[in-house]
């Protein structure tokens, strides 16, 4: 489809008014602080873009990734316009016309092949074992990846030997009598930075009655391609999952990611896929989808099981932007912290404030995506809580690092990472609970 | 002298940080919310980001030595054009000298720079039990600046007025570079009679007579409670006639708001959770003060309103008010929600009317929509007739711009023939400096006059307010 003519930029462009909300909620105008950053200022350049008054070229694009598409414009925005759909199209638009060499091989070439991504991580771990990175850091090798790259490489730490497709089957039967039959989308960082997660994911709903199917040809959800202007890739990503995991017969499409749930979301479909001859699959694929968090609570509404073996923990909880502002999801997160025996929930003033990670903007736009950061570190350290809890695999890894960063002698985890010791202590035979 | 050089000079003077001279980025600042500048966007030359006063001199005396037109901005969220370098020049962005300098608790007084949002200082002064009383709808965006340099008012002008009341006094850097202090902005005293009333003066004066580099405010006390009551009428009469006997009961309402039934639809389209009523017109009133004395008013105005609407809801709980109140404030943007292939434009939207007259402007307005067959909407400041109106359009069929421009020429007209004014509180700049002979006349030479004595190389934001 053409530029013009995809839905947000054909629809939504004349219904901004520029009345400035956004520029009150934005993080990243919070940093910069002139209109060059503001989120109607790239309402402003689309369509100076889709009039052809600019040309669809690098500086326009360094404009508009400036956007950490985290969606709080867009969910504040009284004209109802979604500022991020428009940013991610005009993104699009400029790489086709301004194809790179460099993001091909990374969003084409490796993110679009589980296999390969898996492997490159394991070389990346291995390369820091064996002091390769600082040897490629130090033959310039880094220099040439985007953006901020060579100093936030630093933030990449522990990357795992075995990945989590390996550590989870295929099929993993109910524990007891089976409920329902679930799909697990086992997105790209739960598997390789957070096997764990992704085996205590599949523990937990098994032992809640749900048959887990984990497609082993799952690819990436796209969430990266989009931000990075490879809508195209994006949306064959999203055809090639909807198909795989529409070929199974199940009940509910679940994901312990939050970008993952976002992008697997009816919005995001609509998005990518609306218009397309798959629209009708992707609906259907869509309905099914779910955050965890949203699924344990409102479906099957679990009581953590094993509670004597909880102990006394203070945490606070971190909302990711693909959870609170893309699906609306604030609730869920902290009614399974609730349930979780010996939590202590302590809520950390503005949690739904982004962390500045973003996927690659942590790397892309380091140096701002840090401001960003300690913004929020202050105010989870204010908390006093033990653990700072998400379940964004690339919030993790921002507010891990800003953990660090301000030494914060927290633990920053997954809720999963919560839950899962009381699984772990069950009998392997439990009966369906 | 060109542009190139005007660019060098002044990253010489502020440093790279503080200008901008990159095409791309001046684009961003060729617009405000008004809806002219969508048909006629404004470039500058280049945008400066002062934090200091010397650095507002530097780049003021740099542009009268060289005969530049300099044009401040605040967040540049209003609705004239005000803020616009039509013709080139500089552009000040004063949106990031956002310093509370002093709370004078004491004294009841606050020092402020010009880029601080209007809800940031509120939330400053509650620390103190105090706060300043103008509260636009742009709250969360407007900088302080920019209210005095508009006189803006809210939707609690009805009780504590405009911007101007609260003014002490100013630092202003005049076309020259010269720093002026008007009025009390070296004293601390709240009464202060002495000299020729500059404040009053440069207060609302639009950028035109110099730069607002530092405000002293006063504040008032914090009022302990509020309370909403929200009166439904099937018959638009109604609404007017029932401000006019609260205000005979002896009761001054912290404000009174007005939604026609095209705006009800469109907050109950934009937040479906608001709920209001269908009905002809729906008024908003508030009451402020102590507990006792908001219950009495309270009481009283639903008894008052009970009258003549079908229905009243008089509201402490603090959830319910507040969504009252914020379908109140959305409504500006969310009128767009009455058209789904439309959006409102800000233009026509600021008349200000004797109150008697309410319900005949609202039926005419309704009435020239209809003529040019454009959907309006119709909210306001009904305790004080300040009328806005929400033209809903395709901003991009020419047809709809051509008979949209008009129609709000038509509603501005109509707003001086019913003696009232073209602004209640947004303000003239570049969209309604037209009607300034038709309704100042002779005024508007003594206006010129006064500019000259300021800016006699006319560089101050030239071609606005009259």
């Amino acid at each position: 489809m053409e530029f013009k003519e995809l839905p947000p930029v054909k629809d939504q462009i004349m219904k901004c008014v520029r009345c400035g909300k956004c520029r009150s909620v934005c993080p990243v105008f919070a940093e910069i602080r002139n209109e060059t950053a503001a989120p109607r200022g790239h309402v402003f350049m689309v369509q100076m873009l889709r009039d052809g008054i600019v040309e669809p070229d690098e500086a326009v694009a360094e404009r508009l990734t400036t956007c950490l598409l985290c969606e709080t414009c867009s969910v504040n925005c009284p004209s109802g316009i979604d500022i991020h759909e428009l940013n991610a199209a005009a993104r699009s638009y400029i790489y086709e016309k301004n194809p790179s060499l460099a993001k091909e091989l990374v969003f084409d070439s490796l993110w679009t092949r589980p296999g390969l991504l898996r492997t490159s991580t394991k070389f990346l771990w291995g390369a820091q074992k064996t002091g390769l990175q600082s040897l490629a850091r130090a033959i310039g090798l880094t220099k040439i990846l985007p953006g901020d790259l060579p100093r936030a490489e630093r933030m990449l730490t522990n990357v795992p030997v075995r990945s989590g497709r390996s550590q989870v089957s295929e099929i993993n039967p109910a524990r007891g009598e089976r409920k329902y039959r679930v799909g697990y989308f086992l997105g790209c960082a739960t598997d390789m930075f957070h096997p764990s997660v992704a085996r205590a994911t599949v523990d937990i709903l098994t032992w809640h009655g749900c048959e887990v199917i984990v497609p082993r040809d799952t690819k990436c959800c796209g969430q990266p391609h989009i931000a990075n202007g490879k809508m195209e890739t994006a949306r064959s990503l999203a055809a090639h999952n909807v198909k795989i995991f529409n070929s199974y017969d199940l009940d509910y499409i679940v994901t312990d990611c939050a970008s993952c749930s976002a992008a697997l979301s009816h919005k995001n479909m609509k998005f990518l896929l609306g218009g397309l001859k798959i629209e009708d699959q992707a609906m259907a694929f869509s309905e099914k989808a779910m955050d965890l968090t949203v699924f344990l609570t409102e479906v099957l509404d679990i009581e953590v099981p094993n509670a004597e073996i909880a102990r006394k923990v203070k945490v606070t909880w971190h909302d990711p932007c693909h959870l609170a502002n893309a699906q609306g999801v604030k609730q869920a997160p902290r009614e399974l912290l609730k349930r979780i025996p010996g939590v202590e929930f302590v809520e950390m003033a503005n949690a739904n404030s982004c962390c500045g990670g973003s996927g690659t903007y942590c790397i892309t736009h380091h140096d701002l995506s840090m401001k960003i950061l300690d913004k929020k570190m202050e105010r989870a350290m204010e908390t006093g809580a033990s653990k700072l809890v998400t379940c964004c695999p690339s919030c993790i890894m921002q507010l891990n690092f800003g953990a660090q960063r301000h030494k914060w002698n927290a633990e920053v985890v997954h809720i999963v990472d919560l839950l899962s010791p009381f699984y772990k202590a069950l009998p392997k035979k439990a009966a369906s609970q | 002298m060109e542009v190139k050089d005007i660019r060098n000079q002044l990253v010489k003077m502020l440093g790279r940080d503080k200008v901008l001279t990159e095409e791309l980025d001046l684009m961003y600042y060729s617009y405000d919310s008004s809806f002219l500048t969508k048909l006629e966007p404004g470039k500058p030359t280049a945008v400066v980001l002062p934090t200091s006063t010397e650095e507002v001199q530097k780049v003021v005396r740099f542009a009268y030595e060289n005969d530049i037109v300099i044009v401040p901005r605040g967040a540049g969220t209003g609705e004239t054009g005000g803020c616009i370098a039509f013709k080139g020049g500089i552009v000040l962005d004063l949106s990031n000298w956002d310093e509370i300098v002093e709370i004078d608790a004491s004294n009841m007084q606050v020092i402020v720079r010009p880029g601080v949002i209007h809800a940031r200082l509120n939330e400053a002064l509650a620390k103190y039990n105090l706060f300043f009383p103008p509260d636009p709808g742009s709250s969360q965006m407007c900088t302080v600046g920019g209210m005095v340099a508009n006189n803006a008012s809210g939707l609690r002008a009805v009780k504590y007025g405009c911007t101007e009341q609260y003014i002490l006094g100013l630092e202003v850097v005049l076309s020259n570079g010269d720093v002026m202090m008007t009025g009390g902005m070296n004293a601390r005293v709240i009464k202060n009679v002495s000299g020729l009333n500059l404040t009053k003066l440069m207060v609302g004066s639009e950028g035109v007579l110099g730069i607002i580099t530092q405000i002293r405010l006063r504040c008032w006390p914090k009022p302990k409670a509020r309370g909403i009551a929200m009166a439904v009428y099937d018959n638009l009469d109604d609404a007017p006639a029932t401000v006019l006997e609260v205000y005979q009961a002896g009761i001054l309402p912290s404000g009174i708001e007005i939604l026609d039934s095209s705006a009800i639809m469109a907050v109950n389209q934009f937040k479906p959770e608001i709920n209001l009523p269908d009905a002809e017109a729906i008024l908003l009133i508030e009451v402020d003060g102590n507990p006792p004395s908001v219950d009495y008013e309270g009481n009283a105005i639903a008894e008052i309103a009970g009258q003549r609407a079908r229905s009243v809801e008089w509201a402490t709980d603090p959830k319910r008010m507040a969504e009252l109140w914020e379908g109140r404030s959305v409504t500006a943007t969310a009128a767009a929600r009455v058209r789904a292939d439309g959006s409102r434009i800000f233009a026509g939207e600021d008349i200000s009317i004797p109150l008697s007259k309410v319900a005949d402007v609202l039926r005419a307005i309704r009435a020239l929509g209809n003529k040019y067959g454009i959907k309006v909407v119709n909210y306001g400041h009904i305790g004080d007739g300040n009328v806005h109106t929400a033209p809903v359009i395709n901003p991009e069929n020419p047809e709809e711009v051509e008979k949209v421009l008009q129609l709000v020429h038509e509603i501005h007209l109509l707003a001086i023939e019913m003696q009232g004014s073209t602004t209640g509180e947004h303000g003239v700049g570049a969209v309604r400096r037209q009607y300034a002979e038709l309704e100042h006349g002779l005024a508007v030479e003594y206006m010129k006059g006064i500019k000259q004595t300021f800016d006699p190389k006319g560089i101050m934001n030239p071609e606005k307010l009259f």
